[in-house]
């Protein structure tokens, strides 16, 4: 079994850019993606999310119109991974492909022109693995809210025990549909205006939509962080409501930070959705794990709740954080608003930054931590 | 790959109407019997006092039975086995009534339960919650059951785990149309290898 | 008011699948949530919906749900008072 997973390249597409670099400049900035959005294709009223506009790229799609807008955002993030590194497409390659709902904005819609089937995942993860030619099929991973983060795992757990395997893209992505904003809203789940994650007056998401990927590899190379541990346990409490002694994230944690080495993280990049019960829930597992003294931020703030993609997007900005010694605010945050205080992050600061920390939890009860070092 | 040697030790398979247990018939429907009247007379046969089982949809009621059985059969299950899950269709079942209600003209209405349903792995969280399961949850889609992967990925999973070896794995394919679900249990004290070759005629119905 | 609270109870018991009980079942004065019949965070998101869809009466304040939602008879004197 070999021990070591590396992260060695990644990309994002987000209404902040087309590019990690552009993403985190953004961040860096205090950019928002979050704006006010009137679509009633989407909803009925009016709703603060972060929409990618994929237009201008399209014609970098080869055939586009034979692929839906959420194949070809993935087909883009794919390209610029590959492009910047050169990524061979064989039977040592493995491709994880992480979403929620893929396709699913096509179920019932009468202006859908494709056929029905393609709202399967594995037809629309087929149809992105023959656009480049991939040598084995794709992996599609569909587990609520921490499938980026999960599918990181899994790719860290098939390279480690499977010596067919030298490397492995992992890429998740969602996009809005009414079929996904009509059920948060359902949930009376939907901040009326932009979200505050950890804030007192917090009052729910909003949904964004991104694309982003990672490459791993089992070598090193110069630039690459390291997978230090990563934990993943259900609550067994309910399957909307987090429990409310955080439990499984708690356990997550601890099993995250044990197989790193018991090491303390620089920062933690939390789930922080800004809905009143996942950020008290965070608050706690935090408390219990003695991490309430971390920097720590949500980005949710930036680019809206991304559902499948955001366990990598925030992943890959906070290697970004690592790699400029920066820790990027919370935005939204101004008043403590969980019953254990955090060291809520607000401004921009320049330290210098070795590990962190990224959490999600998700409906269903599912929880993960993952733990990543600089080399 | 380390050799494993990680056992079955207890399945469950339900086959359009047909319920059975480690190769035991336990329940048997008309072929014609919906999907929902199908699973709620298993649900009484199995005796158990649920309530919320009836809030759940046919995806999650079928592996509740099939999770309540193997449990029946092998003992309690351990707080930290995993689950690693993996279908064609996802939360197909619920993804069609919600989008039925979300573009019904004249009055749409979102339910928040139907929409809660409306990913595959709250199964998982579903089981995790009746069998107070603290452990990790995957959900895979694939085409069709493939232990060419499941069973590599399941022994990977078991070669990590810190204290008991296990894990409930299986293919849990439910439709109106369909209902093909194999589930089972493993861990280091079953009666059946957890290999691919096992795995392939418990899934064809060799064992019958 | 009676009728009310009749067609109440029906529309719970299928709006929320609570399979095993009948109208005859549910008590006018029962606490619906905590120790009474036990419903919970989904449960009070479906009776939102319900309000809704079928009196017309829309819900947006938990605080108030809470209040409204306590028994089937504060529910039909709410629905009473606001329906449209």
């Amino acid at each position: 079994m070999r021990d070591e997973v590396y992260i060695v390249g990644d990309q994002v597409i987000s209404p902040l850019g087309m590019s990690s670099e552009s993403n985190f400049r953004a961040l860096q900035s205090g950019h928002t993606a979050i704006a006010a959005v009137m679509d009633a294709h989407l909803c009925n009223h009016t709703i603060h999310a972060a929409r990618i506009d994929e237009t201008p790229w399209n014609h970098l799609v080869k055939d586009a119109s034979h692929y839906t807008r959420l194949e070809r955002l993935f087909i883009l993030v794919l390209q610029r991974l590959i492009d910047a590194h050169n990524i061979p497409m064989d039977k040592e390659t493995l491709v994880i492909l992480s979403t929620t709902k893929g396709n699913i904005g096509l179920l019932g819609d009468p202006r859908s022109t494709f056929p029905r089937d393609r709202t399967n995942l594995t037809a629309m993860a087929e149809v992105i693995r023959r656009y480049f030619g991939f040598e084995n099929p794709f992996i599609p991973i569909s587990n609520a809210c921490i499938s980026g983060s999960l599918a990181i795992s899994v790719a860290r757990r098939l390279l480690r025990y499977d010596s067919r395997y030298k490397r492995a893209i992992v890429v998740g992505g969602d996009e809005l549909s009414k079929f996904i904003v009509s059920g948060f809203d359902a949930f009376q789940a939907l901040a009326d205006g932009p979200c505050r994650p950890f804030d007192r007056d917090r009052k729910g998401l909003n949904l964004g939509e991104a694309f982003a990927a990672v490459y791993l590899s089992t070598t090193p190379v110069r630039g690459a962080v390291k997978l230090m541990g990563i934990g993943s346990f259900n609550d067994a409490n309910h399957i909307s409501g987090p429990s409310r002694t955080g439990e499984g994230l708690y356990l997550s944690i601890r099993e995250a930070m044990r197989e790193a080495g018991d090491i303390t993280p620089d920062f933690i990049s939390a789930h922080g959705t800004a809905t009143l019960y996942n950020d008290e829930m965070e608050a706690i597992a935090f408390q219990r794990c003695s991490l309430s003294a971390v920097p720590l931020h949500s980005l949710k703030g930036y680019f809206g709740h991304t559902l499948g993609a955001c366990g990598l997007l925030e992943t890959v900005m906070a290697i970004h954080s690592l790699k400029n010694n920066e820790l990027i605010p919370s935005l939204g945050f101004a008043h403590q608003g969980t019953s254990h205080a955090l060291n809520i992050i607000t401004q921009p600061t320049k330290r210098p930054l070795n590990t962190f920390l990224k959490t999600a939890s998700g409906f269903g009860g599912c929880n993960i931590a993952t733990i990543i070092k600089k080399m | 790959m380390e050799k494993q040697n990680y056992t079955i030790r207890s399945y469950c398979s339900i086959r359009d109407r047909s319920i059975r247990v480690n190769g035991n018939n336990f329940f048997d429907a008309d072929p014609s019997a919906p999907l929902g009247d199908f699973l709620k007379s298993a649900y009484r046969k199995l005796g158990v006092d649920y309530p919320k089982f009836h809030k759940m949809d046919g995806l999650c009621k079928a592996i509740f039975i099939a999770a309540e059985l193997i449990t029946r059969e092998s003992g309690p299950y351990e707080q930290h086995m995993a689950l690693l899950f993996a279908n064609r269709s996802s939360s197909y079942l619920s993804d069609n009534r919600h989008a039925n209600d979300v573009f019904m003209p004249g009055n749409p209405v979102a339910s928040p339960s139907t929409f809660v349903y409306t990913l595959p792995n709250i199964a998982m969280g579903e089981i995790s919650i009746r069998h107070q399961l603290q452990s990790e949850n995957v959900f895979f889609i694939f085409d069709s059951y493939l232990p060419e992967f499941l069973v590599p990925y399941a022994n990977a999973t078991l070669d990590s785990q810190r204290f008991e070896r296990s894990a409930l794995c299986g293919w849990t394919e439910v439709t109106e149309e369909t209902c093909d679900l194999l589930l089972y249990r493993i861990g280091a004290s079953g009666y059946l290898p957890h290999s691919i070759a096992q795995l392939e005629r418990l899934y064809n119905k060799e064992d019958e | 008011m009676s009728e009310l609270t009749q067609e109440l109870k029906a529309k719970i018991i299928a709006q929320l699948n609570l399979e095993d009980l009948t109208v005859a079942d549910l008590d006018d004065h029962t606490p619906l949530f905590g120790d009474g019949l036990g419903l919970d965070s989904i449960d009070a998101l479906e009776l939102i919906v319900m309000l809704d869809k079928s009196y017309g009466i829309k819900l947006s304040d938990p605080k108030e749900g809470r209040k409204v939602f306590e028994t089937i008879q504060t529910m039909a004197d709410f629905i009473e008072a606001n329906r449209t």
